[in-house]
């Protein structure tokens, strides 16, 4: 089939393989790319006038958007019929995996293909780094971990792979040997995190992270846990120099001196589940006579998919290596970072290759999702903070974290080390010492999910700091207020935020609630049999990862209509809807089109990369740089909350490239202000009225009329740009309309009028220096919540009677998606306090038993949802830009719900979560 | 294998031969292609593959389509989420998820807007006091789990919609 | 299916009564907790009340069963499963027993099992009246209220015998589905041990 170069962008990496990320050509089905691209030229945009998202009238009329709604037949240039494939993972990760018994399958149940590891093996493939382990656990071996994949069965017809699922379902199908115990394995990362503050807050640290590099011990016992003792480590950072620091920090909170109350504890969060409602799913075609592996795909990180299935294929065999590879993107059903880097899009593609000419579908249902999703980390939690009695100011803070990070490593290093770095919360202290580990086990992986470490570890310490209030004795706000990191105070790695830091604001408006306000009142209010609680919390999270980007594409037609481009995936988060708002503030109409998880639609950047930008030196990135083509990294996940600030930043700076150097221009033309006017220079002053454009003293332009002129004249109607963040934006200036114009991007390519796209070299850039990959986060939203429980004593049934959340996210690009949101997080946050649990071993998800039935998450008869209060800070001013709010949301709810039982029952419980027989247990 | 007819959205369907174990849900999704009507549990806890079933009485149902067979709907009249906006009009209780942005992601979507539609219909043949509408949704809607919203604004969305045009749902 | 689970407190609970009961009838019959005892291995007891006691103890084996008593609940929400925990999604027991108007029993279980689903089924399927509840109370307790018209649904000692010897749905104890443990021994046995039971002078636990 003929292909534009637009429709079809390909790139050939290492491996060989071209990697495209495009459309397919048109057929009888409307492609795929335009059911993905809301809401259609033709369809109703509740996004235009603020009413709505621009995917509302899709999603309420069941328009085929998920990639689980997707058949081959649905797929124009597709063979019309569909097979099914079956991913065997196994219950037991304590024998020796055998084999399968497929021949106790019934005749109608047969496979028509079995992939096992020793086909991989003559295949080939190679597991990417990040997914390290075998794909496929090998016949002889202990499989690595619970609901480890043992095999792929490819089943010709739908009605086969529907009996033989049946068949599969209580595991008698898979045969086990000997019992050798579960595998023991190196830990996935340790870090040490020490900072001792100068003498005066002006002052330099004595020793800090940044200034010192990350440490890391460079022992461990048989266990594969870190010994944390000041011993030298060969290389990787002068280890005995920190834990030295650290262990005085120690020896200071063990010290028994009667000045300071030092408050301990251990806290143990459990495993939770995403639960995103549409379980993982794609489709592969492996078209072998044009050698093209063709896949569709649902996941918070296209483009890493896209490269993890380039790496897996990258060496393969001749018969089973593709020329290229075409990977599309869909809507996702919900993913709560359980769909950024999971392995799942690995399978599909082998999948699709071990059965070549056939589109393959793989799905997991709920019991297949429990087994081999990712799930959030199990933390346990050592936590120590020490007060000064006189001042009620924190003076040291030490805290020491085990995870479960299940069979893969996955994100468990990132989580352990985010997690770690936000121990200390909203506070200051001028001594921290803060250890963290990661573990392997054979608990199902565990990686990436709202709230990313910093909800256990931030619970922990929101429920340790009330017990010091009321130990010393202080309101629980007020000694949350006097220990408060202020702007510009530094962070445990040693670096202020470069956001602002709203905290007082927070607890001010925490304090003044009614619920907290109340609070004495209502709790002697007490029915007989009830108990009433109230509980307070504030968090600040980190948004970004450190090397986050953004794509953007944006065209604004003869007529006024703007279509957009963006590489980040709408999830439910309301990507697209913030997207076209954004574009709305630059250009006076909402994108009227928008296509978002678009990673195939930037060709025209001619974008090259290389190094990590995580662990690159400055030398190599200055290097690099030098070729105006590479940026530090090309296309990131949609996750770490970064939709509002990254998802839309290219978009942004794109949309204010055509309205300078297009929509302007065209203005000035249609007033009749010619050249040498002051006024040609005044073009930040003008602003858009719906889709009018207002200049003080002219006549108001619609935007239809701007646009026609603006391709009459040949000025710029398009623009895409490429966006990197490492805690700052890179910078470049390109040579555009006779100037060296300096944006918050480092590729740009324009058209003129309704020419092609063109490049533009950068005369200049500037990308964030590398030593700011240790800052480890520079970007942080707060969160407030308060909440009145009320607790039947006779059953320990926990009523959330009433709650406040207040959250602060700059400037809110939907302020109806922001408290959508918090809803929704404060929802999680009872589900994670009151219902949520996963045994981690036999007993839980890794069985291929679990279901929502065992698995409680809140209904709505769970929730006040009418007591459920959501409060948006103002932008604290007009330029402050987007912050990413979704984690955030979530967090503080945990520990106020914790401080609230605690008020209503006097125990404090370190556990989660807190099930009814437990508070009856304490209250009988 | 058994044959099965039914009325989906108004449309006869069949008779088609299906095989007796074949869940409606797959009915639906795998030979109609008709996935509007998601597929989240399979094992009726989450409801979001809910459907209306119109029975011969004038009253409606909703039904989970995951953990029954489709032979069982034989005979049977169901709308789905595709069958609610005629001629392109959406119905106030579409237009009022859109407007009160009850949803996220929307996997869940079907499921609430046919469970609100079904409440509609039965307040609009017997009507309830204004005090008891906001238990009266909570126990219809209870059923159905959603993940990303909270539940506030779906339950707020069928509030106004009955709110909008009291003579007709309250007493 | 062995049960892996974690079970509530509710069912810990409730595994301990059944145990403690147990301990008396398998003294005697020998029988193991997934089988029943035939009435005559009971022969040995000559105290016709406290061979009568230890005939509903084995009994008890069946009415103390996850696929009893998770729909003879003391309140209005019926459990589910192996371990007993509260019906997901919430149900609840409404005007007939049969469900509230929002969600009728058989819109899920219909007529039959359906295993590709893992839902059981039969025609009909509705919750035990409320004073038929079991749930938490010990067998002495269930052995009082199964003789007590008033709780016993106006039941006859025949009666009795004919419902959890005969009735289809009681009957669907014993062929479960997937995923489900049935209950002890057969129907037969059961309906042999309560007319056992009856003809001993329906005697009951202390």
């Amino acid at each position: 089939m003929p292909l534009s170069r637009r429709e079809f962008v390909a790139w050939t990496g290492a491996s060989g393989i071209a990697l495209g990320l495009s459309r397919l050509a048109l057929a009888e089905e409307p492609e795929f790319i335009a059911r993905e691209t809301l809401p259609g030229p033709l369809g109703l945009n509740p996004g235009i006038v603020g009413k709505g998202r621009i995917d509302g009238v899709a999603k309420v009329t069941g328009a085929k958007l998920y990639v689980s709604d997707f058949r081959a037949k649905d797929l124009p240039g597709w063979p019309a019929d569909t097979s099914h494939a079956l991913l065997v993972r196994s219950p037991d990760a304590s024998h020796i995996y055998e084999g399968l018994d497929l021949d106790r399958l019934t005749a109608d149940a047969r496979p028509s293909a079995v992939v096992a590891a020793e086909d991989l093996v003559r295949a080939g493939t190679r597991v990417p780094a990040f997914y390290s382990g075998d794909l496929l656990c090998p016949a002889g071996s202990t499989p690595l971990y619970l609901g480890q994949p043992v095999a792929l069965l490819i089943f010709a017809t739908f009605d086969a792979y529907d009996r033989a699922r049946v068949q599969f379902r209580d595991g008698s199908l898979i045969r086990f040997g000997a019992e050798t115990g579960p595998l023991t394995r190196p830990n996935y990362g340790a870090w040490r995190f020490t900072r001792i503050a100068g003498a005066t807050p002006d002052s330099p640290d004595v020793y800090a992270p940044i200034q010192e590099g990350w440490i890391s011990p460079g022992f461990s016992d048989g266990g594969g846990r870190p010994i944390w003792r000041p011993l030298p480590v060969a290389e990787g950072g002068q280890y005995a120099k920190g834990a030295t620091y650290g262990e005085e920090i120690r020896k200071e909170l063990a010290a028994n001196n009667p000045e300071l109350l030092v408050v301990a504890g251990d806290f143990e969060t459990q495993s939770i589940d995403p639960m995103f409602l549409e379980p993982e799913c794609g489709l592969a075609w492996y078209d072998g006579g044009n050698r093209s592996l063709e896949l569709i795909l649902g996941v918070q990180s296209p483009y890493e998919a896209a490269e993890a299935v380039e790496y897996l294929l990258g060496e393969a065999a001749a018969e089973v290596k593709p020329d290229r590879i075409n990977a599309q993107f869909a809507y996702v059903g919900g993913g709560f970072g359980g769909k950024d880097h999971t392995p799942f899009p690995l399978y599909v593609a082998l999948a699709g290759l071990f059965f070549p000419d056939r589109p393959v579908r793989l799905a997991h249902d709920r019991y297949q999702q429990f087994q081999g999703g990712i799930k959030r980390h199990a933390f346990k939690m050592k936590t120590q903070i020490g007060v000064d009695r006189a001042s009620g100011k924190i003076v040291a803070f030490a805290a020491d974290h085990v995870l479960d990070g299940g069979g893969l490593a996955n994100y468990s290093p990132s989580v352990a080390v985010v997690g770690a770095t936000a121990a200390l919360g909203i506070y200051d202290a001028p001594k921290v010492d803060v250890t963290t580990v990661a573990l392997h086990s054979r608990a199902v992986t565990a990686g990436s999910m709202r709230g990313y470490g910093t909800l256990q570890t931030m619970t922990a310490l929101e429920v340790l700091i009330d017990e010091a209030a009321m130990a010393l004795p202080l309101d629980p706000i007020e000694f949350r207020r006097r220990n408060l990191l202020k702007t510009g105070g530094k962070s445990m790695t040693g670096t202020p935020f470069t956001v602002s830091v709203r905290t007082p604001e927070l607890l001010d408006k925490l304090e003044q609630h009614a619920i907290w306000r109340d609070r004495v009142v209502e709790k002697s209010r007490v029915t007989a049999g009830t108990l009433v609680g109230t509980g307070v919390a504030c968090v600040i999270k980190d948004y970004g990862t450190g090397a986050d980007c953004s794509l953007g594409r944006i065209e604004v037609a003869a007529d006024g209509s703007i279509s957009v481009w963006a590489d980040a995936v709408e999830m439910g988060n309301g990507i697209g809807t913030a997207i076209a708002n954004r574009v709305a503030l630059q250009l006076g109409g909402v994108g009227h089109t928008v296509a978002v998880a678009q990673i195939g639609m930037f060709d025209e950047l001619g974008l090259v990369t290389s190094g990590d930008p995580y662990t690159m030196t400055q030398e190599a990135q200055d290097e690099a740089a030098k070729n105006p083509r590479w940026v530090p990294a090309i296309s990131s996940a949609t996750s770490a909350s970064i939709g509002a600030h990254v998802g839309t930043q290219a978009v942004a700076q794109a949309a204010g490239i055509v309205f300078r150097f297009g929509l302007w221009p065209a203005a000035l033309e249609l007033w009749g202000i010619p050249k040498g006017d002051p006024r040609v220079y005044l073009w930040e002053e003008a602003y858009w009225q719906g889709d009018e454009l207002i200049m003080s003293g002219l006549p108001p332009l619609p935007l239809s009329k701007v646009a026609a002129k603006a391709h009459e004249q040949k000025g710029v109607t398009g623009a895409m740009g490429h966006a990197f963040s490492r805690w700052a934006w890179s910078q470049a200036s390109f040579p555009i309309g006779g100037f060296d114009w300096e944006i918050d991007l480092d590729a740009l390519a324009v058209r003129y009028g309704g020419g092609p796209f063109q490049s533009l070299d950068r005369t200049s850039v500037a990308f964030p220096p590398t030593d700011y990959n240790r800052i480890g986060t520079a970007f942080v939203s707060g969160c407030g919540t308060a909440v009145r429980v009320e607790i039947e004593a006779a059953t320990g049934a926990v009523r959330v009677a009433k709650a406040y959340s207040v959250v602060e996210c700059g400037q809110a690009l939907s302020t109806e998606l922001v408290s959508g949101q918090a809803q929704g997080g404060f929802a999680m946050a009872v589900g994670q306090t009151l219902h949520e649990d996963l045994p981690l071993y036999e007993d839980g998800p890794g069985n291929g038993q679990w279901n929502l039935g065992d698995y409680v998450i809140p209904r709505a008869s769970d929730l006040p949802i009418h007591d459920l209060e959501i409060e948006v800070l103002p932008p604290i001013s007009p330029k402050e830009g987007p912050k990413g709010i979704a984690e955030v949301v979530m967090i503080p709810a945990v520990p106020a719900l914790l401080n609230a039982i605690h008020d209503a029952t006097g125990h404090r419980f370190n556990r989660l979560p807190v099930t009814p027989d437990m508070i009856r247990g304490v209250l009988s | 294998m058994t044959s099965l007819s039914l009325t989906i959205n108004g449309n006869p369907v069949g008779p088609i031969e299906v095989r007796d174990e074949l869940s409606m849900n797959d009915f639906l999704r795998e030979i109609l292609n008709m996935t509007g009507t998601k597929f989240g549990c399979g094992a009726a806890q989450c409801l979001s593959c809910a459907v209306i079933v119109d029975n011969p009485d004038g009253s409606s149902h909703t039904n989970p389509t995951c953990v029954v067979p489709a032979v069982n709907f034989n005979g049977k009249a169901i709308r789905t989420v595709e069958g609610h906006a005629k001629d392109g009009v959406l119905t106030p209780l579409q237009r009022a998820f859109i407007e009160h942005f009850a949803f996220q992601c929307g996997y869940c979507t079907a499921g609430f807007l046919n469970e609100g539609q079904v409440l509609l219909e039965r307040l609009a043949s017997a009507p309830i006091p204004r005090e008891a509408l906001e238990k009266t949704i909570l126990e219809a809607l209870d059923g159905h789990l959603c993940r990303c919203t909270g539940y506030v604004r779906y339950h707020d969305a069928v509030r106004d919609v009955i709110l909008a045009d009291p003579g007709r749902y309250l007493t | 299916m062995s049960e892996l689970r974690t079970p509530t407190i509710l069912a810990a609970a409730g595994a301990l009564l059944i145990a403690a009961s147990f301990a008396t009838a398998w003294a005697v019959s020998g029988a193991t907790s997934d089988t029943l005892a035939a009435p005559e291995s009971f022969a040995s007891i000559t105290d016709e009340a406290a061979r009568s006691a230890a005939i509903f103890t084995e009994l008890g084996k069946v009415l103390t069963s996850p696929r009893c008593l998770n729909c003879h609940p003391s309140g209005d929400r019926p459990t589910q499963g192996d371990e007993m925990r509260p019906h997901q999604p919430p149900v609840f027991r409404g005007a007939d027993g049969m469900g509230l108007d929002t969600m009728r029993c058989t819109i899920c279980h219909q007529k039959a099992n359906y295993d590709p689903g893992r839902i059981p089924g039969h025609d009909p399927w509705f919750l035990a009246p409320f004073e038929m509840g079991w749930q938490g109370k010990t067998l002495a307790e269930i052995c009082a209220q199964v003789k007590d018209p008033e709780r016993n649904g106006g039941r006859s000692f025949a009666d009795l015998v004919h419902h959890i010897g005969d009735d289809t749905l009681v009957g669907w104890a014993w062929s479960p589905g997937y995923g489900r443990t049935p209950a002890p021994g057969t129907q037969k046995e059961a309906k042999a041990l309560v007319q056992a039971w009856v003809d001993t002078g329906a005697g009951c636990p202390e």
